[in-house]
């Protein structure tokens, strides 16, 4: 055993550029993995644990505001609830801190305890008195709200001023980023604070044991049944806050580990190139140590090691760095969530990884080093080294046709002169493009569903009214202004639609909201009253598609509706109607819009418009420039993709460099002779970099529709996930003209990664070379 | 008649090397001359030949080939220099395996811009090996692949043909018919200088041999008959030796 060691050892002092080229890649691919499994195992489910611990409602509902109380506490019987809080008085507000408004849900309650959602204080405490109000630690961080600060509420005429004295964070509704938030105020406050249509009452329910979707569909119909038609307004279930709080890390976790995979499967692709490459140049080698003794399995093990003591050291020290790169993820949940983060890694976990990185390369090098262990000692010994294989030849004759300078031609045809390590190394340069590819892609299609939700190029200024500021009047301003193009009202109600567990938040649009942007999968936009489009989710659980008709409800009113299209909207992960607003015309009360999408004409000056307008009533509408900025957990996708795009174009470009390096060293004696001919040092690097510019080139065309058709999955992945399919935009991201680059691209990095190996080539000693011949 | 390769007080000294692979040499061959180099293993004779090549370059002298003084060219300059000026046979022929015959003579011709295809079919024709112009070298013989690497050598039409133990891998047969056609490659006017280590070699087509021992030229012998010459030469070679 001490013999294959040392010999192990100084072989790899020999090589020591190739070792170089296993411990980065297998760092890489290792701590890519160690992330992916750190993620997935330590945050299998902290919404669980958050929820147990702050006693989360597995239901929630909201009732109308005339409903009475008294029958509200008779609900949790109905239904079997093991424990409820509430009736909870509710108003929404909004409010106005600094220049920004904001509409919250304030709710009326006296206790942050209780046996159903526990608020958790993460900083100031609870209010007690009636000027004072508790905000989400999400929303209050979101917006720069720190507790001391004063609030002033505009949407009722008083406008009182509030002090923040707490922040909690609530288990029962999704972060400030991703979902409309709550606060809280004493309950005695909340008459105070209440706008005509804008309060309800809040029941949360907490049962035995978790409740399935159909039980819950249960529920809420038990209590449609015990309680006056159109006494609830709506409703919210745990399994749709969980999967808001999940799908960030989900994404993340599942792009993580499909690349980890790519990783992996490229760094073995680079083992064993290097080992089968390696057996290659030894063969004389391999004689001499079979005939002063060595024993195959001894044989074997001397070039399985040479692998894994670098990829051992790799593994030491990617591991550690992967546990660290997912922490702030990590902590990020927690955050989220109320609960403490301790820096979190598993030793047992990270030993499992080490052992499973470790025997994977090892079979990687194992394999093509069986090859030296069969070898016969006397036949090595005079072969010194394996015969050169035909491939490229054919290729060869054919770039020799297209009239291309003989060193290219001879460079593109020692590019397949071994044809396993030029697959294998096709294999490499096809997952480094593809992920590159995905990493270009996917932000673009992320980008354009972006545009989409907040209006980019189609409106430039949103305005919104407190109840105590009609329609009208905000109509007769902006209509006074000349920059003013178009504008959309648009208001929102929850319709209850047969099949769908909650009522569904409804968006009414008056005037031309075909023109917001918004993304038709497919059918059309609507185009008269009683005409509505839906995301994937909700005609899925509707049974609905294109073309049907059902009836919905609102406040026990009965609605004829007609499916017409079918639009993309991540809201309550695909659960939402567009249509008109006319549609509710005959509805009672009437509904009317709240907020106005504002296109200005070209050239406009947005900010003056925005300053002139809000100033016309600055407390009861807000008025803001369009936010079309990309929301924080798409950030983190978009620089996690980035990062691990990164990884497979270095382990790419690793594999070319290591196929380089081998086919430079064996056909060393062939550069001298050509040398020796005439071949300047000039053409020497030129043929080096054809060999490496033709695997990437191939390796580049072949990975296009590879990654494109990754794009198209995992954009189908991730919309599926927030209940919608894929726009078909989104798969388009790419012009005509990248799809030519990007391969160049490839063939340009590869050509830099020639430039060591051709280099070498280039100095070539013929006199050395042919001497030790 | 002119000198087409003069070394002028020619030293080299390999790295560690404590005496030189050469000292103090200085020669010309003249245009035209079949002239030999012989020596026992380790002599210098391979070194003289490379550094005529410009495939190394000395510690210290100068070296003109053509006029053209060897050190003053580049890298690349002196691969121009072997493209343009030199050709090569080395003992071991050095094809490239993954070429045809045709192509491996037709390299050199390639990494200079030129098509010289009829030209390399022509020498494979006067060569004797035309038919196997298609194969690959592990498909031919010894001769046949040393008569491919003559062909190759001839391609640029070189002005100086340089030799090194051509037959030291061949059999006697095959061994003779090579130094034929050296021999008839000189009567048709083309300067050749061989490298090798037997003195009956040397002395049968060469008309000048230069023996080299220690890396010093100990015998510049032109030789009127083949016959007397080989006796000669031989006489000088155990002189030296015996020292």
């Amino acid at each position: 055993m001490t013999a294959v060691i040392v010999k192990a050892l100084a072989d790899l002092r020999r090589r020591r550029l190739q070792a170089g080229v296993i411990f980065v890649t297998v760092l890489l691919s290792i701590a890519a993995g160690t992330m992916a499994v750190t993620l997935m195992s330590q945050t299998r489910d902290p919404y669980q644990a958050a929820f147990q611990a702050q006693k989360g409602a597995h239901l929630q509902v909201a009732y109308k505001a005339g409903t009475d109380p008294r029958l509200l506490s008779t609900t949790p019987a109905a239904i079997g609830a093991t424990a409820f809080g509430g009736p909870y008085p509710v108003s929404t507000i909004q409010f106005k801190f600094k220049e920004q408004k904001f509409f919250v849900d304030a709710v009326g309650r006296d206790n942050p305890l209780g046996d159903v959602e526990v608020l958790n204080i993460t900083s100031g405490r609870w209010a007690q008195a009636n000027d004072e109000i508790v905000l989400t630690r999400s929303f209050a961080d979101l917006h720069g709200i720190s507790i001391g600060d004063r609030v002033k509420v505009t949407s009722v005429a008083q406008t009182p001023l509030l002090s923040v004295v707490g922040e909690v964070v609530d288990i029962d509704e999704g972060s400030a980023d991703l979902s409309s938030q709550r606060a809280w105020v004493q309950a005695a406050a909340i008459p105070s604070l209440t706008s005509p249509d804008s309060s309800y009452y809040l029941m949360d329910y907490r049962f035995a044991a978790d409740p399935t979707r159909a039980q819950l569909q249960g529920y809420t119909d038990r209590l449609r049944a015990a309680l006056p038609a159109g006494s609830i307004t709506g409703s919210l279930n745990y399994i749709l806050i969980r999967n808001i709080f999940n799908i960030t890390n989900q994404i993340l976790t599942g792009v993580l580990s499909a690349f980890s995979i790519f990783a992996l499967a490229a760094t073995l692709a680079i083992v064993a190139t290097l080992v089968t490459g390696i057996v290659i140049s030894a063969y004389r080698e391999i004689g001499i140590m079979k005939a002063i003794g060595f024993m195959p399995a001894e044989v074997v093990g001397v070039f399985a090691l040479q692998i894994v003591i670098p990829a051992l050291a790799a593994c030491m020290l990617g591991i550690p760095l992967g546990t660290i790169v997912s922490q702030p993820l990590l902590a990020n949940s927690s955050h989220a969530l109320g609960l403490s983060y301790t820096p979190s890694f598993s030793i047992g976990m990270d030993l499992m990884i080490l052992a499973a990185g470790l025997l994977v390369v090892a079979i990687a090098a194992t394999l093509p080093a069986l090859r030296a262990g069969l070898l016969k000692p006397i036949a090595a010994i005079a072969k010194a080294s394996a015969p050169r294989g035909a491939g490229g030849r054919l290729l060869r004759k054919s770039a020799a046709r297209a009239h291309l300078p003989r060193p290219v031609v001879l460079g593109i045809g020692d590019a397949l002169a071994r044809p396993l390590r030029a697959v294998l190394t096709l294999v490499t340069v096809l997952l480094g493009v593809a992920t590159v590819v995905v990493a270009v892609g996917l932000p673009r299609s992320f980008l354009l569903i972006n545009n989409s939700a907040t209006g980019a190029g189609n409106y430039q200024v949103v305005v919104t009214r407190t109840s105590a500021y009609p329609d009208s009047e905000v109509m007769r301003v902006l209509k006074a202004q000349p920059e003013t193009a178009r504008v959309v009202a648009i208001g929102g109600q929850n319709i209850t639609v047969p099949g769908v567990l909650d009522p569904v938040n409804t968006r009414l649009y008056r005037g031309d909201s075909s023109r917001l942007g918004f993304l038709v999968i497919a059918g059309r936009w609507f185009s008269a009253p009683g005409e509505v489009l839906a995301p994937a989710a909700l005609l899925r659980d509707a049974h609905l598609k294109i073309g049907d008709s059902f009836t919905g409800s609102t406040d026990g009113q009965v609605l004829q509706l007609r499916v017409v299209g079918e639009t993309y909207d991540i809201n309550n992960f695909g659960h939402s109607l567009f249509m008109d607003l006319a549609t509710m015309a005959s509805t009672k009360p009437a509904i009317e819009p709240y907020m106005y999408d504002v296109t200005l004409a070209s050239g406009a000056d947005v900010a003056a418009y925005v300053h002139r307008v809000a100033a016309v009533q600055p407390d009861l509408i807000d008025v803001h420039a369009s936010d079309t900025s990309i929301i924080t957990p798409v950030q983190i996708i978009d620089l996690v993709l980035l990062v691990i795009a990164g990884v497979l174009a270095l382990i790419g470009i690793g594999g070319v460099f290591n196929t380089l390096l081998l086919n430079t060293r064996e056909r060393i004696r062939d550069t001298a002779t050509l040398k020796a001919l005439g071949m300047s040092p000039r053409q020497v690097m030129a043929m080096v970099t054809a060999s490496a510019a033709f695997l990437a080139l191939i390796g580049g065309v072949v990975a296009m529709p590879v990654g494109l058709y990754l794009h198209h999955v995992l954009n189908d992945v991730i919309s599926n996930s927030a209940g919608n399919d894929t726009p078909p935009a989104a798969y388009a991201v790419f012009n005509a003209y990248e799809l030519v680059l990007i391969p160049l691209l490839a063939v340009a990095v590869a050509s830099v990664a020639a430039l060591v190996p051709g280099r070498w080539a280039a100095r070539t000693n013929v006199v050395e070379v042919l001497h030790a011949e | 008649m002119i000198d087409l390769v003069r070394l002028t007080d020619v030293n080299k000294v390999y790295q560690g090397g404590i005496t030189g692979a050469l000292n103090g040499v200085s020669i010309s061959v003249e245009k035209g001359e079949f002239a030999a180099i012989m020596g026992p293993s380790g002599s210098g004779k391979s070194t003289m030949l490379n550094l005529i090549a410009g495939l190394d370059r000395p510690t210290s002298g100068t070296i003109t080939v053509g006029g053209t003084d060897l050190a003053k060219l580049s890298e690349g300059g002196l691969a121009r220099f072997r493209r343009d000026t030199i050709g090569f046979v080395f003992q071991f022929f050095y094809l490239l395996p993954n070429l045809t015959a045709l192509e491996n003579v037709l390299i050199p011709a390639q990494l200079k811009g030129s098509d010289a295809k009829g030209r390399a079919r022509d020498l494979l024709d006067k060569l004797g090996i035309k038919e196997v112009a298609d194969k690959y070298p592990a498909r031919l013989s010894g001769g046949q692949q040393q008569r491919v690497a003559i062909a190759r050598a001839l391609i640029n039409n070189p002005t100086l043909l340089l030799a090194d133990e051509p037959t030291g891998a061949l059999d006697t047969h095959s061994g003779d018919q090579v130094m034929e056609l050296l021999g008839g490659l000189h009567r048709d006017g083309q300067t050749i200088l061989l490298v090798t280590h037997d003195a009956k070699l040397a002395t049968r087509n060469a008309a000048r041999v230069l023996s080299v021992v220690d890396g010093r030229i100990v015998d510049d012998a032109r030789l009127e008959s083949p016959e007397r010459a080989a006796s000669e030469v031989i006489r000088v070679r155990s002189e030296e030796t015996s020292r």
